[in-house]
């Protein structure tokens, strides 16, 4: 309940970093901040910044609804470059009865917090946590693509040159090549 | 507007006096500070930067006889033994055992908490009377300098003829410590504890500050857009910013002035990504000048039950840019216009809709979470109250101008190799 928190007291909340479905996917460090239980987690993009919460859009697909007792609803968010998956469930009360209304195929714009999980056959699943999700129309869509290819292009023309992304090239060893080509062929995708 | 050149001239002739010469330029400049930028009265400008001036030269306008191991209040820093004299304008009795007394003493050049340790075995100050205090310790209490006066402080009591009359100071000068100012109550928020009795917004030409006032036996509850001054409130720092209690403090209401309080221009672009508790159709407590929030019960924090209040639309929220997550606060017309809902429409929704308030609140978030806003108003201790909101709009030419920046970085990278 950080969020509460922040009405009386001046709680800086963390803002909610533009990527990209590919990129994300690719995220394979997670780590936290301080030692105290209330420190924040964050996972580190390859193209060099950290967040903690993200927002994206995208169409919503293979909707499910899961689990007996605690219910929670799983589901796909497409966008120009690939998915996102995301969950939310009991302790995200408000975005799990947004989730259970909303309907495939339509475009939906998430906010929520990405999760690094090592799976048991070694390989990496990379999910976010919705905190809210909501139906929007094409053109927030179509805002929200170019915000994002403007984030992360902003991202890699600072790439190397901060402590961040430094540390992420070390890790990664990030072909930023690879990224412009992701972020071109989103804007020229063939939807627009 | 131009500078006076009379003011110009009355402050050099005041300065010379005192042996300065700052040239007519200098003070023109200074002058044009106050006047320009931050609106003051030019009479006010005036006694400013000839204060100032003086200041900077170390001259004090003190016209008495001053020893010279005596030290300014304004002057006293933490770590230094000093000689004051000044004023006890308030004390308070302590819980703790071994403080015998704590308050603030004053002179003109300011004021500063002190505190008298049981140990010092002095003879309790009386309020409104001076005393000068030989040797005592300066220290830091939460970032503010605190006057000690312990066994080795020599204290004795003096005669002032003179009144004292505290200068007030800037909300942008404020620092941690004890401060006189004049300013507007801008805004009330929720008392966030019930031991509290109200905060709020004051704001002045050069900006605005927090303040709050605990529940104690003297205090009152200052009406919104009235015009204060605030004598000795205690002013402190917290995570980098400063706030006022002024719980005790006196305080007077001025009348027949106006104060235009410093608006910054804030402007966001981004995605309203969190609708706040604070949003959708609520009810303002009808007393006059209190207008607080009542709870879904109709009660108010100060005047209890008020069946007879009004309806009003607000939304809180937060705008995300994707590098700075603002919050904001819209008032009844923009939230009405940006989400088409009216108030009307709102109440009859809350009262014979069967979600009730909810519903409002759930109509509110189908209009604007996720979508793209630029909002535009003053940033009020890191809330933006906004004046004016319109809905992001898809620009082609944003687009293009992206795929030629990839295209061009792409070049570039090719280039490398």
């Amino acid at each position: 309940m950080a969020e509460k928190a922040g009405t009386g007291k001046n709680f800086e909340r963390e803002p909610a970093k533009r990527v990209f479905a590919t990129e994300l996917r690719e995220a394979r460090v997670q780590f936290r901040e301080g030692t105290d239980d209330m420190s924040p987690t964050y996972i580190m993009l390859p193209t060099g910044e950290r967040c903690n919460r993200i927002f994206f859009c995208g169409e919503l697909k293979n909707k499910e609804k899961r689990g007996d007792q605690n219910i929670f609803y799983t589901a796909r968010v497409k966008d120009a470059t690939g998915v996102f998956f995301i969950n939310a469930g009991s302790y995200q009360q408000d975005a799990m009865l947004r989730m259970a209304s909303l309907e495939n195929e339509s475009y939906v714009a998430v906010s929520g917090k990405p999760v690094i999980k090592e799976m048991p056959d070694g390989g990496f699943f990379v999910s976010v946590r919705v905190e809210s999700i909501s139906e929007v129309d094409d053109e927030t869509y179509r805002l929200c693509l170019d915000d994002t290819a403007k984030a992360t292009l902003d991202r890699i023309e600072i790439f190397g040159e901060t402590e961040d992304s430094a540390k992420a090239g070390e890790f990664y060893s990030t072909d930023t090549k690879k990224y412009l080509k992701i972020v071109y062929n989103a804007l020229a995708g063939e939807n627009y | 507007m131009d500078i006076d050149p009379a003011i110009t001239e009355r402050i050099s002739l005041k300065i010379k006096e005192k042996g300065i010469d700052a040239g007519d330029e200098e003070i023109a400049a200074k002058l044009r500070i106050l006047t320009e930028d931050f609106h003051i009265p030019p009479e006010e400008a005036e006694k400013t930067v000839t204060d100032e001036i003086l200041k900077e030269n170390k001259v004090t306008d003190f016209s008495g006889d001053k020893p010279s191991d005596m030290t300014d209040i304004a002057d006293a820093a933490p770590g230094d033994w000093v000689t004051v004299e000044g004023k006890v304008v308030s004390v308070s009795e302590h819980p703790s055992e071994s403080i015998a007394q704590s308050g603030i003493l004053a002179d003109r050049t300011g004021a500063i908490n002190f505190v008298v340790w049981n140990k010092a075995g002095v003879k309790p100050l009386k309020e409104l009377e001076w005393y000068r205090f030989e040797s005592a310790v300066v220290d830091e209490f939460r970032g503010a300098p605190n006057l000690k006066i312990h066994s080795g402080t020599k204290v004795t009591k003096t005669e002032q003829e003179t009144p004292l009359i505290p200068q007030p100071v800037r909300i942008s000068d404020l620092k941690p410590g004890v401060a006189t100012i004049r300013a507007k109550v801008v805004r009330e928020f929720d008392a966030g504890h019930e031991r509290m009795l109200q905060t709020g917004l004051l704001g002045d030409e050069t900006g605005t500050v927090r303040f709050v006032i605990w529940k104690d036996s003297s205090s009152e509850i200052l009406s919104e857009d009235k015009i204060y001054t605030i004598y000795y409130a205690d002013a402190s720092e917290y995570q980098g910013k400063i706030s006022l209690n002024i719980t005790g403090s006196m305080v007077l209401e001025e009348e027949d002035t106006e104060i235009e309080v410093y608006e910054g221009d804030t402007e966001i672009y981004g995605a309203f990504i969190h609708m706040g508790s604070g949003s959708g159709l609520i009810k303002r407590c009808p007393v006059e000048g209190c207008n607080k929030t009542l709870s879904r019960q109709n009660f108010c924090p100060i005047h209890e039950m008020q069946n007879d209040f009004r309806y009003d639309l607000r939304i809180t929220g937060v705008i995300d840019d994707g590098k700075n997550a603002k919050n904001i606060l819209i008032q009844r017309a923009e939230a009405e216009r940006i989400t088409g809902i009216t108030l009307d429409s709102a109440i009859e929704t809350a009262t014979e809709g069967p979600l009730g308030y909810d519903d409002v609140v759930m109509k509110m978030k189908d209009a604007m979470l996720g979508r793209y806003f630029t909002c535009k108003g003053n940033d009020m201790d890191g809330t933006v109250l906004v004046k004016s909101c319109t809905s992001g709009r898809y620009d082609s030419s944003v687009h293009a101008g992206l795929l030629n920046r990839t295209s061009e970085m792409l070049k570039e990278k090719d280039g490398e190799h």
